[in-house]
C-alpha cells in the first residue's frame, strides 16, 4: 500500500475541493453576487462623486473593501462541508500531514478568491473608472492583488478553522480576520491606488508596501503552517 | 511538568505574598514619576511664538507644552501592555506544548490586563492626539496599531466566550494569542514605513534628556509592578473560581 | 499479539477528567463492546484509540504500533465507521471512496472504490451524489469508507443511530462480513446489540474501567436483572438473509 507522497495527498485534498465547488458552485456564485451587490451599494455611495480625480484616488481603497467582504463569504462558508458530515474527521484520521491540510484547503479557498476577483475587478473598472483615462501603470494592481489575496487565503482558512467550532461562526470569523489583516490590507491599498493613480514617482508608494505585504504573507503563512496542527488535534 | 522548563508558580504559591506590596510599591513609584514629570523636567517646546514672551523668570521664544506630560504616562503604559500580549503568547505556547489547564488561565489573564493597559494608552494616546495635534483622531502609526490590538484582544475574548468545550477554547485562544503577538508589529512597521501622502506620519525624534528618561523610567518601573501586582492577584481569583467549579461539578456526580 | 492495548490510558483537562487509567489488553480478531452511561468516556476513549485526540498519561498501541510515537502508521491500520458518515454529500459514492482510497496510498483507488461499492451492494449507484443516498445506504457506503485501506482495527462508534431495522440488518451482515481476523471496538447504547456481537466487553463510568471481561464474565458482574433481554435483532430476521459477498482486501 505504502505511503502517498504528501504532495500527492495535497493534490487529492484540493482537486476534492474543487470539483465539490464547481458542482455546486454555491461558494463561488454567492462571493460572485455579493460582490455584484457592493458595487451596486458603491454605485448609490458613489452618485455624487462627479470629479474623477477622486475616484482614482479612492478606487484601490473601494476595490479592497469589496474584495476584504466577499472573501469573508467565502472563507466562512469554505469548512461548512467539512463540519456538515464529519468529513474533517475523516480526512485527519487519513496518514496525513496536518500542514497538508491546511496547505490545501488555503489553496483552494485562494484559487475561488483570485476566480472572483478576475470578475468583480473588471467589473469594479467597468463602473466607475472606464470614463477616466486609464494610467499606464494600472496593469500594475495585479501585483498587490495577488500578494494580499494570498495572505488573506492564508489567515483566513486558519481562522475559519477556528471558528467553525464556535458558535454564531460568520460573526466571529469577521471580528478575528480584520483586524489581523490590517496590515496587510493597509499595505495592499496604498500599492493598489498607487499604481491606479500613477502619478510620478508612483513607485516609491509602490515597492515598499508590496515588499511589506509579501513580509507579513511570508510570517502569517508560517505561523499558521505551524500552529494548525495544534487547532485541528484537540 | 517537564524538566528543564521554568517553574511557573501556582495560585497561593509565594509571588502571591508580594502582590499586595507590588502594587503598592508600583502605586509609589508611579506616583513619584508622575510629580517628577511635571515637577522637575522642564517643558517641552512646542509652536514657535511670534515674539519671545516672559513666563515666570524664564524667556521663551515657543509655546510650553504642558500636554507633552501625557507623554510620562502614555509611553509605560504602552510598553506595558506590549510585555503583557507577549506574556499572554508565552503562555499560550506554553499551553500548547503541555495542554495543562492552568497555562490557559496565566495566558487569559494576561489578556485581560493587555486589554486594561491598551485602553489605557488608548486614552492617553487619543489625549495626546487632541492636545498636540489637534485632533481626537489621526491613523498615526502609534494609534493605529494600537486601535488594532485593542480589536485583536477584544476578538480574542470574543472568541472564547463562543466555544464551550474548555480545552477547545484553550487551544483557539493561545492560537490567536499567538497570532495577535506575531501580527502586532508587523501592523506597527508597516502603519510606520508606508509613506502616506493624505496623513504625515509624525514622529518627533531626538532622544529623552537624562531627567525625561528618569521620570519615564520611574513611571514604566511603577507600571511594571502594579501589572504583576494585579495579575498575581487576578490570577489566584481565576484559580480559586476554577476550583469552586470543579468542587461544585464534584458534588453534582 | 494484542491488536489493542491501552495502558493507564487518561484524558484530562484541569481537574475534569474525561478518561482516568483505563488500560486493557484485545487479542486479535476480536470484537469489544464498550459500555457506559453518558459522560462516562466511551467517545473519549475511542478518539484517543483512532489518534483524533491526544491523551494526557497514559500509552496506547494499536496493532503493536505506539500511538503517540509514531500516529501516521498506527492510522494505516486505523478504520473508523461513526454516526457521521464523513463522505461529501456533493461527490458521488465511488469519488468518496477514491478519495479516501487516494489518501491512504491504496494502488488502484478507482479500482478499490468500485470493488468495495460492489462490496455493500451499491455498485449501482456508484454515480450519483451522496446527498440522494438515505441514511442506510450512507452508513453502507460508509463501512466501505471505513475499509478502504483495508484497516486491521475498525472502531465503530454509535454506527446504528438513525438506522431502521432493516438497514441494521444489512449493517450487521455486512459487519459480519468483514470481521475476517479484523479486530472491531463498537461504542453503542443499544445494549442487546452490543451484547449480540461481542466476545468482548469494557464497562466504563466517570472515566474508569468498572469491568473488562469475556462477556459472560461482564455480565455476571455488572449487568442487573432488568436489562433488556428481548432479542429484537439476535434472533430470526423475517425474510430471506441478507447475502453478501465478503469483503476484499486492498491490494497492497
Amino acid at each position: 500500500m505504502g505511503r502517498p507522497s504528501t504532495f500527492r495527498q495535497y493534490r487529492t485534498l484540493l482537486a476534492k475541493d474543487l470539483r465539490q465547488e464547481f458542482r455546486t458552485r454555491e461558494m463561488l456564485m454567492s462571493m460572485g453576487i455579493y460582490a455584484l451587490l457592493v458595487i451596486i451599494v458603491y454605485g448609490a455611495a458613489l452618485a455624487l462623486t462627479a470629479n474623477g480625480l477622486d475616484i482614482m484616488h479612492m478606487g484601490g481603497g473601494l476595490l479592497w473593501v469589496l474584495i476584504v467582504f466577499t472573501s469573508l463569504l467565502g472563507l466562512g462558508r469554505s469548512f461548512a462541508h467539512e463540519k456538515e458530515q464529519g468529513c474533517m474527521e475523516g480526512v485527519l484520521l487519513a496518514p496525513l500531514d496536518r500542514s497538508v491540510i491546511f496547505l490545501a484547503k488555503a489553496t483552494s479557498n485562494m484559487l475561488f478568491m483570485f476566480l472572483v476577483e478576475v470578475i468583480a475587478v473588471p467589473l469594479f473598472y467597468f463602473f466607475f473608472m472606464s470614463g477616466q483615462p486609464v494610467a499606464p501603470t494600472f496593469a500594475a494592481i495585479v501585483a498587490p492583488l495577488l500578494v494580499g489575496t494570498i495572505g488573506m487565503a492564508g489567515i483566513g482558512t486558519m481562522l475559519s478553522t477556528i471558528t467553525m467550532n464556535t458558535r454564531s461562526k460568520d460573526v466571529m470569523l469577521a471580528v478575528l480576520f480584520i483586524p489581523l489583516i490590517y496590515p496587510l490590507l493597509s499595505a495592499c491599498v496604498t500599492a493598489t491606488t498607487a499604481a491606479i493613480a500613477g502619478a510620478e514617482l508612483w513607485t516609491d508608494l509602490f515597492v515598499m508596501p508590496l515588499v511589506l505585504a509579501c513580509g507579513y504573507d511570508v510570517v502569517m503563512l508560517l505561523v499558521c503552517w505551524v500552529l494548525y496542527d495544534f487547532v485541528v488535534s484537540a | 511538568m517537564k524538566k528543564g522548563m521554568v517553574k511557573v508558580p501556582e495560585a497561593g504559591q509565594w509571588p502571591d505574598k508580594l502582590a499586595i506590596p507590588a502594587l503598592a510599591t508600583g502605586a509609589v513609584l508611579t506616583t513619584a514619576g508622575f510629580l517628577a514629570a511635571f515637577l522637575l523636567v522642564a517643558p517641552v517646546n512646542g509652536a514657535e511664538l511670534e515674539s519671545p514672551e516672559l513666563v515666570g523668570d524664564v524667556m521663551v521664544t515657543h509655546q510650553q507644552l504642558l500636554s507633552q506630560k501625557i507623554f510620562y504616562f502614555h509611553m509605560p503604559v504602552a510598553i506595558v501592555s506590549f510585555v503583557l500580549l507577549a506574556f499572554g503568547a508565552y503562555y499560550g505556547v506554553r499551553f500548547l506544548t503541555t495542554r495543562e489547564a492552568r497555562f490557559d488561565t496565566c495566558s487569559r489573564v494576561a489578556m485581560e490586563l493587555t486589554l486594561l493597559f491598551v485602553v489605557f494608552t488608548m486614552i492617553t494616546g487619543d489625549l495626546w492626539t487632541r492636545f498636540e495635534w489637534g485632533v481626537w483622531w489621526t491613523w498615526d502609526p502609534r494609534l493605529t496599531t494600537y486601535l488594532i490590538l485593542m480589536l485583536i484582544v477584544i476578538a480574542y475574548f470574543v472568541m472564547r466566550n463562543a466555544v464551550d468545550d474548555p480545552e477547545l477554547r484553550a487551544t483557539y485562544a493561545s492560537v490567536v494569542s499567538v497570532i495577535a503577538f506575531v501580527d502586532v508589529p508587523i501592523c506597527f512597521m508597516v502603519t510606520r514605513l508606508i509613506p502616506s501622502s493624505v496623513h504625515p506620519v509624525v514622529t518627533r525624534e531626538g532622544g529623552m534628556s537624562p531627567d525625561m528618561a528618569l521620570a519615564v523610567m520611574l513611571v514604566m518601573a511603577g507600571m511594571m509592578l502594579v501589572a504583576f501586582g494585579l495579575y498575581r492577584l487576578r490570577f489566584r481569583q481565576a484559580r480559586l473560581a476554577e476550583r469552586l467549579q470543579a468542587l461544585k461539578d464534584q458534588l453534582d456526580d | 499479539m494484542n491488536a489493542v492495548e491501552a495502558k493507564e490510558l487518561s484524558k484530562a483537562f484541569g481537574t475534569r477528567k474525561a478518561l482516568d487509567g483505563v488500560s486493557f489488553d484485545l487479542p486479535e480478531g476480536a470484537f469489544l463492546s464498550i459500555f457506559g452511561p453518558n459522560g462516562a468516556g466511551k467517545t473519549t476513549l475511542l478518539k484517543l484509540l483512532s489518534t483524533l485526540a491526544r491523551p494526557t498519561g497514559g500509552q496506547a498501541r494499536v496493532g503493536g504500533i505506539d500511538l503517540k510515537e509514531e500516529p501516521d502508521k498506527a492510522r494505516e491500520l486505523i478504520g473508523v465507521i461513526s454516526h457521521q458518515s464523513m463522505l461529501y454529500p456533493d461527490l458521488t459514492a465511488e469519488e468518496n471512496l477514491a478519495l479516501y482510497a487516494e489518501l491512504y496510498g491504496v494502488a488502484d483507488p478507482k479500482a478499490r472504490a468500485v470493488e468495495l461499492l460492489e462490496a455493500v451492494g451499491l455498485s449501482h449507484r456508484r454515480l450519483d451524489p451522496v446527498r440522494t443516498f438515505s441514511r442506510g445506504m450512507t452508513q453502507r457506503i460508509s463501512i466501505a469508507r471505513a475499509l478502504v485501506h483495508d484497516p486491521a482495527v475498525v472502531f465503530l462508534d454509535e454506527p446504528y443511530s438513525g438506522l431502521d431495522p432493516h438497514a441494521v440488518d444489512i449493517f450487521d451482515s455486512l459487519i459480519e462480513a468483514a470481521r475476517g481476523d479484523r479486530t472491531f471496538i463498537m461504542v453503542s447504547h443499544d445494549i442487546a446489540k452490543g451484547f449480540g456481537m461481542c466476545t468482548h466487553a469494557l464497562v466504563l463510568a466517570r472515566g474508569r474501567v468498572v469491568t473488562f471481561a469475556p462477556p459472560r464474565r461482564a455480565r455476571l458482574r455488572r449487568v442487573r436483572p432488568t436489562l433488556p433481554r428481548d432479542r429484537r435483532h439476535g434472533g430470526g430476521v423475517d425474510g430471506p438473509p441478507f447475502y453478501l459477498p465478503a469483503i476484499p482486501h486492498a491490494a497492497r
